[in-house]
């Protein structure tokens, strides 16, 4: 059968251009790049392009910018409070970069950039690298209330103390796992689905329920279009609710 | 998804550290143990708190 079953095959990258070699490593401009700086180009065009002549009635894609920078302005003070305009630009960069990159991997075809641990997590380490920075910087010493819960009685601090350091470490971790395993597990999930469609059909008689998987793969899309913004959507808040630590530490 | 990811997180950031403990000060195996018991705590500590089990403390600072 010609039709390609294994539904990792597309994670694979591929280099485009190669640089050379760094040790054993290839150095190459893959197409995973490729679809990031696609995104970078969409999100442009969104934002400068679409806002460039600034009509007070705004266009069509003038308030599709204006809606995203609104939604996005209110998580960010809702999460983070008095403060935190200044991480403004971070956070509507962050959320608006994984939602291209998200939208552009549910195009048939395309490569879905987040489904790789990687990208996700220096995403995760550039939110705890700005949390750590800007922490000390603002409050120097007194950033470390962070790990000191108030309200909990003396023979248990040392204990919390621990745990809320395991905790802190634990948090690019958990945001680079929960948006890389989303995004890997539905396109599995969509490809496996999809492949029981061409499998039925070749065996024959079993043909006739093959409808039954194509229907679940359009259902499994939409619910990916759901996890694609979600997962975005995810990724801001818990950002903004982690720099609102670096903003009012000890809770 | 929510909850099982913090719980994840939790025990391999516990594993992580212990490793390098063991790997940076040569305390094989010890290092390893207690932060895995601990990063499993902090597992079930991070789904309690997203999940709001945790009393939350008054945010003082927080402006609205």
């Amino acid at each position: 059968m010609a039709v390609k079953m294994d539904p990792i095959h597309q994670f694979e990258l591929k280099p485009l251009v190669s640089f050379g070699h760094i040790g054993n490593q290839e150095i190459a401009f893959t197409q995973s790049a490729l679809y990031m700086f696609s995104a970078v180009g969409i999100i442009a065009l969104i934002t400068i392009v679409a806002t460039a002549n600034r009509s007070v009635v705004p266009g069509r894609m003038q308030s599709m910018a204006e809606i995203f920078y609104d939604f996005i302005g209110s998580t960010l003070r809702q999460s983070a409070g008095h403060g935190s305009e200044r991480f403004m630009p971070l956070i509507f960069s962050l959320f608006m970069f994984v939602l291209v990159l998200n939208m552009l991997g549910m195009i048939p075809y395309a490569f879905a950039v987040t489904s790789h641990i990687i990208v996700t997590f220096a995403l995760a380490l550039l939110v705890i690298g700005t949390v750590i920075v800007y922490g000390f910087m603002a409050h120097g010493t007194g950033f470390l209330k962070v790990f000191v819960p108030s309200g909990v009685p003396g023979w248990l601090m040392p204990m919390i103390v621990a745990i809320e350091i395991v905790s802190f470490i634990s948090r690019p971790i958990s945001l680079a796992v929960r948006l890389f395993a989303n995004v890997l597990a539905g396109h599995i999930a969509l490809k496996i689905f999809a492949g029981f469609v061409p499998a039925l059909l070749a065996a024959g008689a079993w043909g006739i329920i093959s409808p039954l998987p194509l229907a679940l793969s359009i259902a499994v899309t939409a619910l990916e279009f759901l996890v694609a913004g979600l997962q975005a959507y995810v990724f801001a808040t818990l950002a903004s609710i982690y720099l609102s630590d670096a903003l009012h530490p000890g809770h | 998804m929510r909850l099982s990811t913090e719980f994840i997180a939790g025990v391999i950031a516990g594993g992580i550290l212990g490793w390098m403990f063991d790997h940076y000060l040569g305390t094989k195996p010890w290092g390893m143990i207690v932060l895995l018991m601990l990063g499993f705590a902090t597992g079930i500590y991070n789904v309690m708190r997203v999940s709001g089990s945790l009393p939350r403390a008054p945010t003082k600072n927080r402006d609205p």
